[in-house]
């Protein structure tokens, strides 16, 4: 067969949002690919510009919903170390239970989406099922399954009452069976084996020269984790470790993610055995101070940055999210090239992508009607010219 | 084979799945549902409105007499709430000083008159 | 050749036409109930492939541009009409009145047709998925053809005859072949999950990678014919291996009464083909799909190795036996 174009999205059954590749095939071999993100453009960095940092946290926690906590409490952490505040140690195990929640509820998300991708239903279903669990510890919380609305600037809006305490840790010992069973299952499995081994390999150099974060990089022997490199919240009290693995392929970002359920087992037990008393928030100033801050944390889909610029009044002046997503995106390009068409929802999934959160820029001309991105040139030359004494 | 195992002890027991209406789930206590304001709390500070990420709350004229940490106050506005465009984060409830606007467990109503949404 | 009144209601109505319908529903419904069971789902209630059928066939017929819509219409009657005429030659409540020698290359002949009416329609298509999907569904079919053919001839080899009913005779008499040729019976299982195109091997329908591959097109009465003509295969594939291996319709020893015959005899293939339904539908949930290069690698290595080992130790025992 000549080449063909094969459009996979922007919309398709195997994405769950928009995102177009041009695939050029020649029978089922890819050739190369042309990317076109930015579907899911919303002008939430706009937006957030315009609300009081009481009001922008719902705002940014909408920027995703299966990561809505890691763009919350990237911010809020942000603000409170331009503030100089801290928050109390209640708040900040608090802060830590629901991201290790939000990181087990997405984890299993991601392997029943992978599942269903390779035509696996049965264990979509059952990773699903078991997720219930966590969104029914997340919603006794917080009192809702996704957006959990939870971060404050100064500390967490609501408490765990020892109720609640114990609810979530009766859950625990089923869900540390189920995913041990899956731990095995991935391991064993025939189908996971046969359709993962191998595909979409990359190498450690060929990782850190793509930018890949997150299980992504971690599964090529990269080890970086934002928690332990730079560690926030209670994860320098916790016991737990990061998990690498040697394949570089699907099969070891799949394993990464099955071990990491399990770490974050741990940790929650830990954290909410050890609940230290006292206040949940400390009060918070209004206006912040002129600053400008880097707030990195590590969302379940790696490492999320949030750039902060504020000048003295009770609004940000800029912020800039970068989220894991986007800088998975360039590994993907680079590994589909010489594999076969069935392997494209497979890698494509294998970055986890969520694309609501990747969508950050794109440039519209009013004059020409037309869009686009910039690239990469273009950006410094536009720095340059606007800064000229730093040249 | 760890999966054909389950697949047969599944097939021999009963689904788990919630057969609703019939079947219920049951609800959390922290559970955010519908706005609802306790008019007799309420002093008609404005908070609320201030708060609301998603501007859905207007103070309205609505004076009245309320008893608010020992000293009578005269309210002059209340809110009134947009509840078809309301985000249920919970952030009203955070900020009122007076405990005056909950979030029940029902979910907001439907209704074809504009007077069930707005409150 | 009996009297054509009982010809005609053994073709139209029972175990014709009428009875192939309702079954291959209710085969259709208890798949997908055990697929839902053991994924701890409740599953369909048992009218939802009738339901499903009466729905589709309401709905409206999109023809894409500049497609021949004439043979698009017609492809999946005939696929229908191939699987409808096959299960006349399949034994259900005793031998086929219909029954000739050479009917088992006939069945399978026609069994065939299906899978080159979806590479028709995947062609006809003019659009790059079933394009890709018509391709996919050739391919497999050379791969699993040749062992499911083999796998299903070694039974007609033992038993000496060309005709389905004579070797369901056979079994009658000796010994079901299930227990004489074991890698036959694996063969033709896996064989059957192929041409069913179903889970391991639904590769040229695969939803997740070519949207629907040749089905893609298909909409409101084509779709309801082609999904019918799926539902149909599963029943006459699952009954030719029940007749082949499991004996069919007859049991070892004759009972007095022929009616009562006959009824013990359609119990015993209701059972029988239930027996296959359950593997299938196990296998079904059990696995995830596989790509296309894997399924040439597995297919040409060991299903059609264990085929000519399976026809091998068939020559073989037919030689002793002939010695013995």
């Amino acid at each position: 067969m000549p080449e063909v174009v094969i459009p996979i999205g922007p919309h398709h059954p195997a994405l769950k949002e928009p995102v177009n590749f041009r695939i050029i095939a020649d029978g089922e071999k890819i050739v190369r690919l042309e990317l076109d993100l930015s579907y899911n453009h919303r002008g939430v960095e706009k937006a957030a510009e315009q609300r009081d940092f009481i009001r922008v946290l719902p705002l940014l926690e909408r920027v995703c919903g299966i990561c809505s906590h890691s763009h919350a409490t990237a911010f809020a952490k942000g603000i409170e170390e331009i503030m100089q505040i801290g928050i109390p140690p209640r708040a900040r195990y608090i802060r830590t239970i629901i991201a290790e929640l939000e990181r087990m509820h997405s984890h299993l998300l991601w392997l029943g989406v992978a599942a269903h991708l390779i035509g696996f239903d049965t264990l979509f279903m059952w990773t699903w099922r078991d997720r219930e669990a966590v969104q029914d510890t997340l919603e006794e919380m917080s009192g809702n399954r996704v957006h959990y609305n939870i971060n404050e600037i100064g500390g967490v809006r609501c408490d765990l009452t020892p109720s609640q305490v114990n609810a979530a840790l009766a859950r625990l010992p089923l869900l540390e069976e189920r995913v041990n069973t899956y731990v095995d299952m991935v391991n064993s499995e025939e189908t996971l084996l046969i359709r993962f081994r191998g595909v979409g390999r990359l190498s450690k150099e060929e990782a850190l020269r793509y930018g890949t974060v997150g299980p992504t990089a971690r599964a090529s022997g990269i080890d970086y984790d934002t928690r332990k490199d730079d560690p926030y919240l209670a994860y320098s009290e916790a016991p737990w470790n990061v998990v690498t693995d040697s394949n570089g392929d699907v099969f070891g970002r799949t394993r990464v993610r099955v071990r990491e359920l399990q770490e974050s087992l741990k940790i929650v037990r830990f954290c909410l055995e050890n609940l230290p008393e006292g206040p949940i928030r400390v009060p918070a100033p209004k206006n912040a101070p002129k600053g400008e801050i880097l707030s990195r944390y590590e969302a379940p889909r790696g490492e999320l940055a949030h750039f902060i610029r504020t000048n003295g009044t009770d609004r940000v002046e800029r912020i800039d999210i970068r989220t894991p997503t986007l800088a998975n995106w360039t590994s993907v390009a680079m590994c589909l090239v010489n594999r076969n068409i069935a392997d494209i929802p497979v890698i494509v999934a294998a970055i986890d992508p969520c694309l609501s959160c990747t969508s950050r820029i794109t440039l519209v001309d009013n004059q020409t009607q037309k869009a686009g991105v910039i690239g990469f040139d273009e950006l410094i030359r536009r720095y340059r010219s606007r800064n000229p004494e730093e040249v | 084979m760890s999966v054909l195992r389950e697949m047969f002890e599944n097939l021999l027991s009963r689904p788990i799945t919630i057969l609703y209406p019939k079947e219920k789930v049951p609800i959390p206590a922290a559970f955010r549902g519908r706005i609802a304001i306790a008019d007799d709390k309420c002093i008609g500070c404005s908070k609320c409105s201030l708060v609301c990420p998603a501007q859905v709350i207007t103070m309205v004229d609505g004076p009245r007499n309320v008893e608010f940490r020992g000293k009578n106050l005269a309210r002059k506005k209340r809110p009134q709430v947009k509840l078809y465009k309301c985000i249920r984060c919970g952030l009203c409830e955070r900020h009122c000083p007076a405990g005056a606007i909950t979030l029940k467990h029902e979910l907001s109503g439907s209704g074809t008159d504009r007077e069930v949404v707005v409150t | 050749m009996t009297d054509p009144v009982s010809g005609l209601i053994y073709v139209f109505i029972f175990p014709g036409f009428l009875f192939l319908f309702i079954y291959a529903l209710f085969l259709a419904f208890l798949d997908r109930k055990i697929a839902a069971r053991m994924q701890q789902r409740v599953g369909p209630p048992f009218f939802q492939p009738f339901a499903d059928f009466i729905k589709v066939l309401g709905k409206e017929v999109i023809d894409p541009a500049g497609v021949d819509r004439v043979v698009f219409d017609a492809a999946p009657l005939v696929a229908l009409a191939a699987v409808m005429t096959a299960f006349l030659y399949v034994p259900v409540t005793g031998n086929s009145p219909l029954a000739f020698q050479g009917d088992l290359v006939v069945v399978l002949y026609l069994l065939s047709l299906p899978t080159l009416v979806l590479f028709l329609l995947g062609w006809l298509s003019r659009n790059i998925f079933s394009a890709i999907g018509g391709i996919r569904a050739v391919t497999q079919l050379f791969i699993y053809e040749v062992p499911f053919f083999l796998a299903l001839l070694t039974p007609a080899l033992m038993a000496g005859t060309w005709s389905v009913s004579e070797i369901v005779l056979w079994q009658q008499k000796n010994l079901w072949f299930v227990f004489l040729q074991p890698i036959g019976f694996i063969v033709a299982l896996v064989g059957l999950q192929a041409k069913l195109e179903r889970r391991p091997f639904d590769i040229p329908e695969a939803e997740t990678e070519i949207v629907a591959g040749p089905w893609t097109e298909l909409t409101g009465r084509r779709l309801a014919v082609m999904d019918l003509t799926i539902d149909l295969s599963l029943v006459v594939g699952s009954a030719l291996v029940a007749a082949l291996f499991l004996g069919g319709p007859l049991i070892p020893w004759a009972i007095a009464p022929a009616w009562l015959e006959g009824i013990i005899g359609f119990l015993l293939f209701l059972i029988k083909t239930l027996a296959v339904l359950l593997i299938l539908s196990s296998i079904k949930v059990a696995t995830g799909r596989i790509r296309i290069d894997q399924l040439n690698d597995i297919g040409w290595k060991y299903i059609a190795g264990a085929s000519i080992v399976q026809v091998g130790i068939v020559l073989v025992m037919n030689y002793l036996w002939v010695y013995a």
